[in-house]
């Protein structure tokens, strides 16, 4: 009997997932993080949850770990003292940025200041031109000048090393880093052409930039998490979650920390793949939903949609284009500013608006009584009979009902002249509105019909919101799994190890050889498997994805077209042109032109073996008395533009196969499952719930 | 408006109501907008946002816009919509009617844009328009520039015609488009992708009113005017009535020319006339008053609700008036082509007259983009034309430093340096910040930027320039200063900013573009800020102590 542990560090919460791969029980915990020690809490959390389970550590046989401390570092601003060395005359080009407003209107708009500071960039003499050329030597001297300065006088702990078109020749920053490792082997190395070898030299500098922002403290983070695994007997290999939904080992996170920004989230988002999976339903939108955002992501054909790129930090009202963009392999996920904490307001029109300001943890919705005022999401989720104040959290945590009318009455209901319960509608429906958009827009923008497809809703407040969000996309079915609050920690225990590189390489496909396109496939593949086997998975057993980056010439952006995952690539070779054509044709318009199709960019991935997870499981004891209860409480229904008596459900004692009608409230002990009027309930037979409208 | 108005219908939806189906219309607009970047070809539509996509009730009000669409393009479909149904009255018009037309003057303001309308049925009975404009890839004529000197030098002029009647194709109307532009198949999957988006945006703005059981959408475009008025006359109510007249000159093609304006601010109104500025120019660069009138709504509206949808409310409290003739309200046959060249000023000329009337909200002027085209041969051998843009630094404003190399109005993106390398095969040997040329002030302008671009192409090259601001600064407001004048150098020797110049191999160009304004007065500027500008290189040591008299202390 052996186990595999999952454990996410969330912003708020830890969450534990053990699954014991001869049960369908997958046993969770939740602790509060440690921000000041944050290995601590992991450690303290997992002792705890092996005790709780009486597992021997020796039966676990493997620790995967997500962590939001990378993202955090950004955030808050906590990482190392960082110095640049770039090619001489460009070292102000992270400020420049793509001299582009991302907000037409707002002359006040900002970007984050750059994670190094102009004083501790410094330029060298080299050049290397667009072909890969060396147009000037490497002023060797120099270099060795200017890292002494930065290390001496500057006093940094870590080194990015930024020239241009190093993707095209990476001799010079190689020598570079030779140099340093001579000179100060404790110094921290990040090159931008080892980091994101690709063409555009602004995201190329930032993605390394933040990778040597936060070098140091993942090093030390990873060691304090070895030392006490190993001090608490704890033998098992540990891995690291991406975000790419794929895991790594310590030795690549050490390398690469850019690439596990956001793997939390992403791991949710591979749950519900995998739920997808278990369920044969190809196209879903994942959509979870926590205390201060929401996260949406598409699973397109059965897999997260990806792209390269990620945005943290933002600085000005959480606007897309006011963050520090990431060129790594991450799922596609949009964050939607509205939580179980987002906070109302009558805006500019006079109008009801929600978000994205929130009430946090602290003060908290009003309910919480811990001082906060202004009237939340969960306020009005609590006055409109959805959450309950005496079940909240499986009871551990009373929530004040006279708060939340208070605070609505006074932010919303006496600005507007509204009664109390028009207004805690509104405040949940302009959410459910918003969520909407955001879906609809990201969906549309990447050629996907959200129409018919159905939703994975999870997080302590998506299943509130999901079959009214549903609604309103016309989506018909939303699928419930178990264990809403801990998703992300089941969705890294479900996780393959995965390792993906690029390189930035560009050639009309016309003047492409077969030799050439077999040459760089291979020399990409061999380098993404080194990870894997590394971590003793068999050449046998991977598996590899390739993707062209292509475009018609003369366009700025190119699409991503994947190649398939059978079959040689001599045999796929003849058949680039016509898959170009049909992913563009699907994203944009089918067009059939004589300008000439170039690949800018090639990407592989190496995937490991899917690591066993139950098709169905659940997370508690089955226990004697498991009866259904016959309980109702007043529900709002917008259907009936009132209260009604609503049954109200324990979710431990559905069985599979068990069938409901809406209106419905299914409680587990972290999420709430709202199920509206005109909607039918099944449990499925992994224990998730299906929601399907009615009639269809 | 030519419709008159019967007695407005009653507010029937509450605020909540008003709030959630108004954020659907808009998101509407915006997945309209979508569909058309998805379906278009031409590289300007998808990455530049020059579009943008419009729902009108069925008395052609202005219920709400794309969000991601330029300046230029407010408030012009309600009165291109009115042009339509002046040739094609609502009760001649039947379900599949698609109308277009690129006039510029009854438009956008150049040939470029087209005018794509669609009426939306429930039954026989027309509830609203949707309307979409991109800028296509060619219109025929010189091609996009300055130089024409008659709107007939410029291309295609399409009348308002029924591109679809009831569903069918005028193949005629599509032969006539195709016969007179040099990328028949670029601008016909445009065209066509325009159509597409407004058949998908009818759809789903039936399904809209089936969800909420509207059977007219003219309650709610009631209440999404009446609040975005109100809204729009409160935040206008925070300027200081008054007078406030401005002049300001710029650089024409070969002489300065004057841009004059007067703006009255009573109450909770603006009215807005250009008298006194000078006639239009037989250069492309002349401004019809749609355009102007854009202009200026982008410029109020920046100034009062910049988060607020743009709808007929917006709208309303803001006249403008130009002279017929002048440069900012050409009459044809002026050539139009180029209009943003003057047209961009239009927003620092109204920030500057209503610097005192409201300096809370005003922001000094900025640098604007520079934007040169390359033409030669790269060394691979195939043909080179290529735009580069580089920006200015973004004008200062109460409180807020101008940022550094921001481009305003327009918001055109820089090419990465790589990128730019590999298209032309010349090479930017440097590309950096310049110390002090922001215009000091309590808040700073935003720095201006050096390059230099070395043709090492092999061949001769010619480069265009389209540049401003070489003899007129960015000015300061409210005791600022003004921000470093641009020039344009081959070999190290100033030249004309709007000329025409061949290189050599190993030639190179120089640009160095300005610096945005400042607002305030510089003397009143923080120490600490000039410290920190100081430690970080943005001002050195001598322009501090000459600009802010700072000594060190």
């Amino acid at each position: 009997m052996s186990h595999r542990v999952g454990i996410d560090i969330g912003g708020t919460f830890t969450d534990f997932a053990l699954l014991d791969v001869s049960s369908d029980r997958i046993a969770t915990h939740k602790r509060l993080t440690t921000p000041a020690a944050p290995a601590s809490g992991v450690l303290e959390g997992l002792s705890d949850l092996l005790v709780q389970e009486q597992v021997p550590v020796e039966k676990v046989e493997a620790v995967i770990h997500g962590t939001t401390l990378i993202t955090n570092a950004i955030i808050e601003r906590k990482g190392a003292r960082v110095g640049m060395i770039t090619t001489a005359g460009f070292s102000d080009v992270l400020e420049m940025g793509n001299e582009h407003r991302y907000e037409m209107f707002d002359l006040r708009i900002a970007y984050p200041a750059p994670l190094v500071e102009r004083s501790c960039r410094v330029e060298v003499k080299e050049r290397i031109r667009y072909d890969g050329h060396v147009e000037t030597a490497l002023a060797q001297p120099e270099v060795k000048l200017a890292v002494r300065h930065l290390v001496e006088e500057k006093g940094i702990e870590s080194l990015a090393v930024c020239f241009l078109h190093s993707y095209a020749n990476p001799d010079h920053e190689r020598a570079v880093r030779d140099i340093v490792r001579a000179d100060y082997p404790e110094l921290y190395v990040s090159i931008s052409s080892e980091v994101f070898p690709d063409i555009r030299e602004f995201s190329r500098w930032t993605t390394t930039c933040i990778n040597a922002y936060t070098q140091p403290l993942l090093d030390r983070y990873l060691r304090d998490l070895e030392q006490g695994l190993f001090a608490r007997q704890v033998r098992a290999p540990l891995f690291i979650m991406t975000s790419s939904g794929g895991t790594a080992t310590p030795a690549v996170a050490r390398s690469f920390p850019v690439r596990i920004m956001e793997s939390g989230p992403a791991a949710g988002v591979l749950m519900s793949a995998r739920h997808g999976e278990m369920l044969s339903i190809k196209n879903l939108l994942s959509f979870d939903m926590g205390g201060t955002t929401a996260k949406g992501a598409l699973i397109i054909d059965g897999a997260a949609n990806k792209r390269y790129e990620l945005e943290v930090g933002r600085v000005h009202d959480f606007k897309p284009g006011s963050g520090l963009v990431a060129k790594i392999p991450a799922i596609d996920m949009i964050e939607i500013g509205y939580g179980g904490g987002s906070t109302s307001a009558i805006d500019a029109r006079g109008l009801l608006a929600v978000g994205p300001d929130s009430a946090g943890a602290q003060p908290g919705p009003a309910c919480y009584q811990q001082g906060g005022k202004r009237a939340t999401l969960t306020d009005a989720n609590l006055v409109l009979g959805y959450l309950d104040a005496a079940s909240f959290l499986g009871g551990k945590f009373d929530l004040s009902l006279p708060d939340a009318e208070a605070a609505i009455t006074k932010g919303v209901s006496e600005k507007l002249d509204l009664p109390l319960v028009r207004s805690a509608w509104g405040i949940h429906d302009v959410v459910n509105e918003g969520i909407a958009r955001a879906f609809r827009i990201h969906a549309s923008e990447r050629g996907f019909d959200y129409r018919n497809s159905a939703i994975v809703a999870f997080g302590g407040s998506g299943p509130i919101h999901a079959v009214a969000v549903a609604r309103k996309l016309r989506a018909p079915q939303v699928i419930f799994p178990v264990g809403a609050g801990v998703m992300s920690a089941f969705g890294l225990l479900a996780s393959p190890l995965t390792f993906e590189v690029l390189q930035g390489q560009q050639v009309f496909l016309k003047q492409l050889t077969l030799e050439t396109f077999v040459e760089v496939f291979d020399r990409l593949m061999s380098e993404s498997s080194q990870a894997l086997v590394g971590a003793g998975v068999a050449s046998c057993d991977i598996e590899y994805r390739l993707r062209l980056d292509m475009r018609y010439s003369g366009q700025g952006h190119a699409i991503e077209v994947a190649l398939p995952e059978h079959g040689s690539l001599v045999e796929v070779f003849p058949t680039i042109e016509e898959r170009f054509a049909e992913r563009y044709a699907g994203l944009y318009a089918a067009v059939d032109l004589e300008t000439p199709v170039e690949i800018t960019t090639w990407k592989v991935g190496a995937v490991g073996p899917l690591p066993f997870f139950p098709e169905g499981y659940k997370t508690w004891r089955s226990s004697g008395d498991m009866s259904q209860s016959r309980v109702t409480r007043s529900v709002y229904f917008n259907e009936h533009e009132d209260y009604i008596p609503c049954r109200v459900i324990n979710r431990m004692s559905l069985r599979s196969g068990d069938r409901f009608e809406g209106p419905l409230i299914i409680e587990e002990r972290e999420s709430t499952v709202v199920i509206g009027p005109e909607w039918n309930v099944v449990v499925d037979k992994t224990l998730s719930l299906i929601a399907t409208l009615s009639g269809i | 408006m030519t419709h008159t108005r019967q007695a407005p219908p009653l507010v029937t939806h509450d605020a909540i109501s008003v709030s959630i189906m108004w954020d659907r219309l808009v998101s509407i607009a915006d997945e309209i907008v979508s569909t058309l970047m998805r379906t278009s070809f031409s590289t300007i539509v998808a990455e530049s946002y020059d579009l943008t996509v419009a729902i009108l009730d069925a008395n052609g009000q202005l219920l709400c816009q794309g969000t991601k669409s330029l300046p230029v393009f407010m408030g012009t479909a309600p009165v291109t919509l009115q042009h339509f149904l002046t040739r094609y009255p609502p009760e001649t018009l039947k379900p599949g009617d698609v109308l277009i037309s690129n006039d510029p003057w009854i438009g956008t303001g150049h040939l470029f844009d087209i005018n794509v309308m669609r009426p939306v049925f429930v039954e026989q009975e027309i509830v609203g328009y949707t309307m979409s404009i991109t800028h296509l890839p060619d219109i025929g004529g010189l091609g996009f520039g300055a130089s024409a000197t008659e709107i007939y030098h410029e291309g295609l002029r399409i009348p308002i015609v029924k591109l679809f009647d009831g569903g069918v194709r005028n193949e005629l109307v599509v032969e006539f488009i195709a016969n007179n532009v040099r990328t028949p198949d670029q601008v016909l999957g445009d065209l066509f992708a325009n159509v597409t988006c407004n058949e998908v945006g009818e759809r789903m703005l039936l399904e809209f009113m089936q969800e909420y059981k509207l059977s007219s959408l003219e309650a709610l475009s009631y209440s999404i005017r009446h609040y975005s008025e109100r809204a729009m006359r409160s935040a206008i109510r925070i300027m200081e009535d008054g007078v406030y007249a401005h002049s300001i000159q710029i650089e024409g093609i070969d002489a300065p020319l004057t841009l004059s304006c007067v703006v009255k601010v009573s109450g909770d109104a603006v009215a807005i006339s250009f008298d006194g500025t000078d006639p239009c120019v037989r250069q492309g660069i002349n401004v019809p008053f749609c355009y102007t009138n854009a202009m200026v709504l982008y410029a109020i509206k920046c100034l009062t609700v910049p988060a607020l949808p743009n709808n007929a409310g917006t709208l309303a409290p803001v006249a403008v008036s130009a002279p017929p003739g002048c440069l900012l309200a050409a009459e044809h046959p002026s050539p139009t082509g180029a209009r943003h060249v003057i047209g961009h000023f239009v927003a620092p000329l109204i920030f500057g007259a209503l610097a005192d009337a409201a300096p809370a909200l005003v922001q000094a002027d900025s640098g604007m983009a520079d934007l040169v085209t390359f033409q030669g041969r790269h060394p691979n051998g195939r043909a080179v034309a290529a735009l580069y843009f580089a920006s200015g630094g973004f004008g200062a404003l109460e409180n807020h430093d101008g940022l550094a190399v921001t481009p305003g109005p327009s918001n055109m993106a820089v090419v990465p340096t790589e990128l730019w390398e590999a298209l032309t095969g010349t090479m930017i040997e440097y590309k950096r910040l310049v110390p002090d040329s922001g215009g000091p002030g309590t808040a700073r302008g935003g720095l201006g930027q050096e390059l230099a671009i070395r043709n090492d192409t092999g061949s001769l090259m010619t480069v265009f320039f389209m540049g401003n601001r070489t003899e007129f600064p960015p000015a300061g407001l409210v005791g600022g200063e003004p921000g470093q004048l641009r020039r344009h150098q081959v070999n190290g020797e100033t030249v004309h900013p709007k000329g025409q110049y061949h290189l050599s191999p190993g030639d190179r160009i120089t640009l160095v573009e300005a610096g945005g304004g400042g607002f305030g007065k510089p003397g009143e500027r923080s120490r600490a800020l000039i410290r920190h500008d100081i430690a970080e290189g943005y001002v050195t040591p001598a322009g501090a102590a000459r600009d802010y008299g700072f000594d060190g202390e």
